[in-house]
C-alpha cells in the first residue's frame, strides 16, 4: 500500500468543513422552524384572571393559540382574540383583536407563578412546541384563594 | 515534487488513518441524528455527508494504491469467505427468530414483503463495503489484523446502531463477526449476503408494535421535524 500525501489531508479538512457548516445550518434551521423568533406578548394577573396580548409577528393576521400553565400545570388552552386596541397602537399588530384572558380558579394560599406560552405547530400540526409570552407573572393569593397582588421579583 | 505532492510519513499516516475513520463515522452520525430527523422534509440534504464521505473514501483508496479487488469486491474468494459466515449467520438467524417469538408472546405474525426492502442488498453492500473495505482496512493500518482493530470496526457499526438496545447489540455482534471474516477472507458481496439476510428476517419477522425497536439514531424515539 502507498503512502499517502498531503492533499488527502486537503481533503479531510475540507470535508470536515463542509460538514461543520451542514451541521451549523441544520441547527439553525431547526431553531427557527421548532422556535420560530416572532412571537410577542406580554401577561399580567388582575381581578382573577391572567390577560395579556400575543402576536405572531410574522403572520400578524394570525390568532395566537396560548397556553395558561400556574406553578407548571397546564390550566387552559385559548386564542389571543380578544379586543386589545392598545396592541395595535402601540405597533404590534395590525388590528385590534389579539388579546387573551384566562379565568384563575381558587389556589391553595401562598406564592404561585403563571406563565403564558404560544402554542407554535408545525409539520402538520404533528410538532408542536411552546414559547413563553413575556416573562413569568408571580402572584399571591389570600385564604379564600382570591389573587391579592404580584410578586416583585428581585 | 511540490509541496502538495509530499508524501505523509508512516508515523502520521497511521494518525490520518484514525482521522479517517472518525471522518466516515462523524458522516454517518450526521445523517442519523441531524438530517433524518431536522431534514426530514428535505431528504436531499443527507445526500451531501454521503456523497462527502465517498468522494473521500474513494480518494483516498487512490491515495494509498487500493484496488477494488483489495477492498473485498471480488469473486475468486467468495465461496471461502461464505464458508466462515454460514455458521454465525444461521446461528443469528435462529436467535433472532426465537427472541421475536419469545417477545410476541410465544406466535408468529410475519409481515408482508414492502418494495423498499428490494433496496436492502444494495444498502447491506455500502454498509459493509463502509465498515470492511474502508473502516477494517483503517484499523488495520494502525493496530494491524487482530481483535483490537476489529473490536473497533464492531464498536463503530454498534454506536451507528444505536440508541436501539436491541439493534446496538446486534451490530456489535454482527460487527465482530464480519469484521474477523474480513480480515481472514476480504470478499463484500459474501458480507452483503449474509448482511441481507439478517435484515431481511429481521423487517420481515419483527411485529409492528416491536418496530421502535428497528428505529436508530434520533428515530428512535419518534421524533421527526
Amino acid at each position: 500500500m502507498s503512502q499517502p500525501t498531503l492533499k488527502l489531508v486537503h481533503v479531510l479538512l475540507g470535508k470536515s468543513i463542509v460538514e461543520s457548516l451542514l451541521v451549523a445550518g441544520l441547527a439553525i434551521g431547526f431553531f427557527f422552524t421548532a422556535f420560530p423568533p416572532y412571537f410577542r406578548g406580554w401577561g399580567e394577573v388582575a381581578d382573577q384572571r391572567v390577560s395579556g396580548w400575543a402576536v405572531n409577528s410574522a403572520l400578524p393576521e394570525e390568532r395566537v393559540v396560548v397556553q395558561l400553565f400556574v406553578d407548571g400545570v397546564l390550566v387552559e388552552n385559548g386564542v389571543a382574540n380578544e379586543l386589545r386596541p392598545d396592541v395595535r397602537y402601540a405597533g404590534w399588530a395590525n388590528d385590534d383583536y389579539h388579546g387573551y384572558s384566562f379565568a384563575l380558579t381558587a389556589m391553595a394560599p401562598g406564592q404561585h407563578e403563571a406563565r403564558v406560552y404560544a402554542l407554535h405547530k408545525q409539520g402538520d400540526g404533528v410538532n408542536q412546541t411552546l414559547q413563553l409570552l413575556g416573562d413569568p407573572i408571580r402572584f399571591r393569593t389570600d385564604e379564600a384563594g382570591r389573587s391579592t397582588g404580584l410578586v416583585r421579583s428581585k | 515534487m511540490d509541496n502538495k505532492e509530499m508524501l505523509v510519513i508512516p508515523t502520521l499516516s497511521r494518525s490520518l488513518a484514525l482521522w479517517e475513520i472518525a471522518s466516515i463515522t462523524s458522516s454517518g452520525l450526521i445523517v442519523l441524528w441531524g438530517i433524518q430527523v431536522f431534514a426530514d422534509r428535505q431528504p436531499w440534504i443527507g445526500v451531501v455527508p454521503i456523497v462527502l464521505a465517498m468522494v473521500m473514501m474513494i480518494y483516498s483508496h487512490r491515495q494509498r494504491g487500493e484496488s477494488a479487488r483489495d477492498l473485498g469486491f471480488r469473486l475468486d474468494n467468495f465461496w471461502q469467505s461464505l464458508s466462515l459466515l454460514i455458521v454465525p449467520t444461521l446461528v443469528a438467524l435462529a436467535l433472532i427468530v426465537f427472541v421475536v417469538w419469545l417477545l410476541n408472546d410465544q406466535r408468529f405474525s410475519p409481515r408482508s414483503f414492502r418494495t423498499r426492502l428490494l433496496f436492502v442488498p444494495l444498502w447491506a453492500l455500502f454498509q459493509q463495503y463502509a465498515l470492511q473495505g474502508f473502516i477494517n482496512r483503517r484499523a488495520m493500518l494502525v493496530w494491524g489484523p487482530g481483535l483490537k482493530s476489529v473490536a473497533l470496526v464492531a464498536a463503530i457499526f454498534s454506536v451507528l446502531h444505536m440508541p436501539s438496545p436491541a439493534l446496538g447489540l446486534l451490530a456489535l455482534i454482527g460487527g465482530l463477526i464480519w469484521g474477523s471474516s474480513y480480515q481472514k477472507q476480504p470478499n463484500l458481496f459474501a458480507l452483503c449476503l449474509s448482511h441481507t439476510v439478517v435484515s431481511l428476517v429481521l423487517s420481515l419477522t419483527v411485529p409492528p408494535n416491536l418496530t421502535p425497536f428497528l428505529r436508530i439514531g434520533f428515530k428512535y424515539f419518534g421524533l421527526v421535524f
